[in-house]
């Protein structure tokens, strides 16, 4: 009885009180992050060391694997296509701040646009594949609709099977379906701003564009950069709507699809799996470099930029001067 | 006071519970293990022997669109010899991607169809030993049971066996005035430029955007294109440049020139990248279409896809091989059985399988031949007579792996992704590389692959 009160006691006591709730609250997604994210990781990190299939014995070959990625043709070509998705996700991003800025100060139906333009990315990715598939489909809806607006079909291009244009078709797809999530990050954004400001600049007499440049964009500009990060690593990675839309023929496999097709087709699991690790690279490069041009030109969060505090730096330098002689 | 108590229990109990769900995670890896069974397939008596058997079984099928119907129907005859079998039907839509992932778990249930991305000699590591080839051969066509046989000992059974060629309209065939069935590749051309200038079909239609459909044309480049059953083993897998130019309309470039030649003619459908497979059965059977280059699987589909369900037809692929035109008949998918099953599981397994194979008329039905060596052909494949059908000749011992392994380094595909077949008709349409070039860059890759796999000509 003294015993068990004690125990009782001894855990309800703040410390292990606290530990415990840490520990309890912590298991759940921490076993789920350990079991779908990072052993698979691993495993796959592995895996890229070896020559194997899905079923056989596998042979552990060093860094061969890697080698082929890098002299192969087709999986830096692939990375080429990427571009057409970062332009994609900048027009994309352009398009959320406009909408986002209008759409956050009071507009008549303000919600139900808000909730169209959310609408796409709800839409599981597959089966925007197939909207687009159809959507783009010769005599089907873009044609129609261009032919409502005096376009003669015999003039229209082939959306998925023209090599020259067939990439943007494509990437337009993903501007159709992340428009929305990006919008509503920015009103989020928008909306936090100290509505103070804005009355300070009306007393100013600023325009709306003058607002838009000078109050609203500064104090969003983290989540601007943390929004085309997302974006450009996203870009580097597609593979919904190539895979599903055209299956990666006529010149539209992206890396990922690519890799796919080593690993399923060709049964090269191994090769693939260094394409995945080499591809995380790429993509931790690419944020790296990214947070680097953020952090000099812009400054992260209230932080100043590094280009100021230098350019101030030499203007104090001069003036120092300037004050001896 | 109490709640906290109730809330903190709670939550001990959720977090033991998930360590004890992890460690059974590692563990259950291990509690599979094969089982040993000494039964053979052969030596079963469909409705006398196991009558009493008790097993409740899990089948993947790739069929998805008669697991509610034909396959249920067969459940109920099949309990009417064995009431205590239950059987139950998992459908997978992208059958040859993730039946291989699932079978890797070897814990996926206990009849499969066997993909072909299992190796020979990886066979007896997932499947029960189903017979020795000889004592089966007396019951079902030797040639048949090749493709997942290592070293005599057979794992797998055709659910039933194809035939490759081209299903056509026969009404759209006679209305651009082709009375003859064409026996070249430059016949068949002909033909189908009548039927561009006669009639408002396509005259051929590829399926591109599926994928999966371009690998039929892969299926006609060794038997059908040769007349010779060994030459997907000498000519194809251990040959010199198999995909060069022979020069006389035969052999695998005359096969994809074809296919090349036609889309560029624009005797294809405008816009390879947006067909529908689904949709195209309804469109030869309505006489929009002209021909599509499948299996003879697909013979029913297509009748039953419309109203003129008798004017859907099937030719053998037009090359003649010195007088004589060839098709090229295979094993369709095989039945598998799990050996990590229970005992109990594989011999009803085993018993379902016969009864599939042997009684169920499921190949019949489909349209496809029997492998059961008595039974007869099906309707549908009258039009083949004076064609002869070859059937490949099994690899030689100890290169049974050989092509797979050719073909996986190789990047090629062959029956596997249709990569060849999709890239001739990429080419054709942008016109960028010559069939020339093609050949040469397909020889190139073959031959890498070869030399890595130690073939010596």
């Amino acid at each position: 009885m003294n015993e068990k009160k004690s125990f009782k006691a001894w855990i309800q006591s703040g410390k292990v009180n606290r530990k415990l709730c840490i520990i309890v609250f912590m298991l759940v997604p921490v076993a789920l992050l350990l079991i779908f994210t990072y052993i698979p990781f691993f495993k796959m990190i592995g895996f890229s060391f070896y020559d194997m299939k899905y079923i056989g014995d596998r042979e552990f070959v060093g860094l061969q694997n890697y080698v082929e990625v890098f002299t192969r043709k087709d999986c830096f070509q692939a990375l080429k296509l990427s571009l057409y998705y970062i332009v994609a996700s900048f027009i994309q991003l352009a398009l959320a701040l406009y909408f986002a800025s209008i759409l956050s100060f009071k507009v008549k139906g303000g919600g139900v646009f808000k909730g169209l333009m959310f609408f796409p990315y709800l839409v599981c990715g597959i089966a925007v594949g197939f909207i687009f598939k159809f959507f783009y489909t010769r005599g089907f809806v873009l044609d129609t609709v261009l032919q409502w607006c005096g376009f003669n079909l015999e003039n229209l291009p082939y959306w998925l099977k023209d090599t020259s244009i067939n990439n943007i078709s494509v990437a337009a797809t993903s501007i159709w379906r992340y428009m929305g999530q990006g919008m509503v990050m920015f009103i989020g954004a928008i909306m936090s701003v100290d509505a103070s400001l804005y009355e300070a600049g009306d007393i100013d007499g600023a325009n709306s564009f003058q607002k838009f440049f000078y109050i609203i964009l500064p104090n969003i500009k983290t989540i601007i950069v943390l929004n085309m990060i997302l974006s450009i690593t996203g870009s580097l990675s597609v593979f919904e709507p190539p895979y599903v839309i055209t299956g990666g023929d006529f010149g539209t496999g992206t890396y990922f699809v690519i890799m796919n097709k080593l690993a399923h087709e060709s049964q090269k699991v191994g090769l693939a799996s260094a394409m995945a690790v080499v591809l995380l690279g790429l993509i931790m490069i690419a944020t790296l470099i990214q947070k680097g041009v953020e952090k000099y030109y812009f400054g992260v969060g209230d932080q100043e930029s590094i280009r100021e505090v230098r350019k101030r730096k030499k203007r104090q330098e001069l003036e120092a001067k300037g004050g001896a002689r | 006071m109490k709640k906290s108590t109730l809330k903190r229990v709670f939550a001990a109990t959720v977090s033991a519970a998930m360590v004890m769900s992890l460690a059974a995670c590692g563990g259950s890896k291990k509690a599979v293990e094969k089982q040993e069974i000494d039964l053979t397939i052969d030596q079963i008596k469909l409705g006398e022997d196991y009558t009493d058997i008790e097993a409740d079984l899990k089948f993947l099928t790739h069929k998805t669109d008669v697991i509610d119907t034909t396959f249920s129907e067969y459940i109920t005859e099949f309990q009417k010899l064995y009431p205590n079998v239950n059987i139950e039907y998992e459908g997978i839509t992208d059958y040859a991607n993730d039946i291989t992932t699932r079978l890797t778990t070897g814990d996926w249930g206990d009849i499969c169809m066997v993909p072909m991305t299992v190796d020979k000699d990886e066979l007896e590591n997932y499947f029960t030993k189903l017979g020795d080839k000889a004592a089966l051969a007396g019951t079902y066509e030797e040639n048949m049971l090749n493709n997942y046989a290592y070293q005599d000992n057979v794992y797998g059974i055709p659910s039933m066996a194809n035939v490759q060629g081209i299903v056509y309209n026969k009404k759209v065939f006679e209305d651009a005035g082709v009375t003859e069935l064409p026996k070249t590749p430059d016949d068949f051309l002909d033909a189908l430029q009548a039927i561009k200038d006669k009639t408002d079909a396509i005259p051929l239609y590829t399926n591109f955007a599926a994928g999966w459909t371009m690998t039929a044309w892969d299926a006609n480049i060794d038997g059908g294109a040769t007349g010779d059953p060994d030459f997907a083993n000498t000519g194809l897998t251990k040959g010199e440049n198999p995909f060069a130019d022979r020069g006389d309309g035969t052999g695998p470039y005359a096969v994809y020139n074809t296919l090349y030649e036609a889309v560029k003619r624009g005797l294809t459908e405008e816009d390879p990248t947006t067909t529908d497979w689904e949709g195209s059965k309804g469109m030869l059977n309505a006489g929009e279409i002209g021909c599509m280059v499948l299996g003879s699987w697909s013979i029913v589909q297509m009748q039953q896809a419309g109203d003129n369900g008798d004017d859907i037809g099937f030719m053998a692929f037009p090359i003649t091989v010195d007088g004589q035109q060839y098709a090229a008949a295979g094993p369709d998918y095989n039945y598998g059985i799990n050996c990590n099953s229970s005992s109990d599981n594989q011999i009803a397994a085993m018993c379902y399988i016969k009864w599939l194979v042997e009684e169920s008329g499921f190949a019949q039905g489909e349209g496809g031949l029997s492998v059961v060596s008595t039974d007869e052909y099906p309707e549908a494949l009258t039009a083949l007579e004076g064609i002869e059908l070859v059937v490949n000749n099994p690899a030689a011992s100890g290169e049974e792996n050989l092509f797979n392994d050719v073909n996986n380094d190789s990047e090629l595909g062959i029956n596997v992704s249709g990569a060849v077949p999709t890239q001739v008709v990429e080419e054709a349409v942008s016109g960028s590389k010559t069939m020339e070039d093609m050949a040469a860059e397909w020889n190139e890759k073959w031959t890498a692959a070869q030399e890595s796999n130690g073939v010596e000509y």
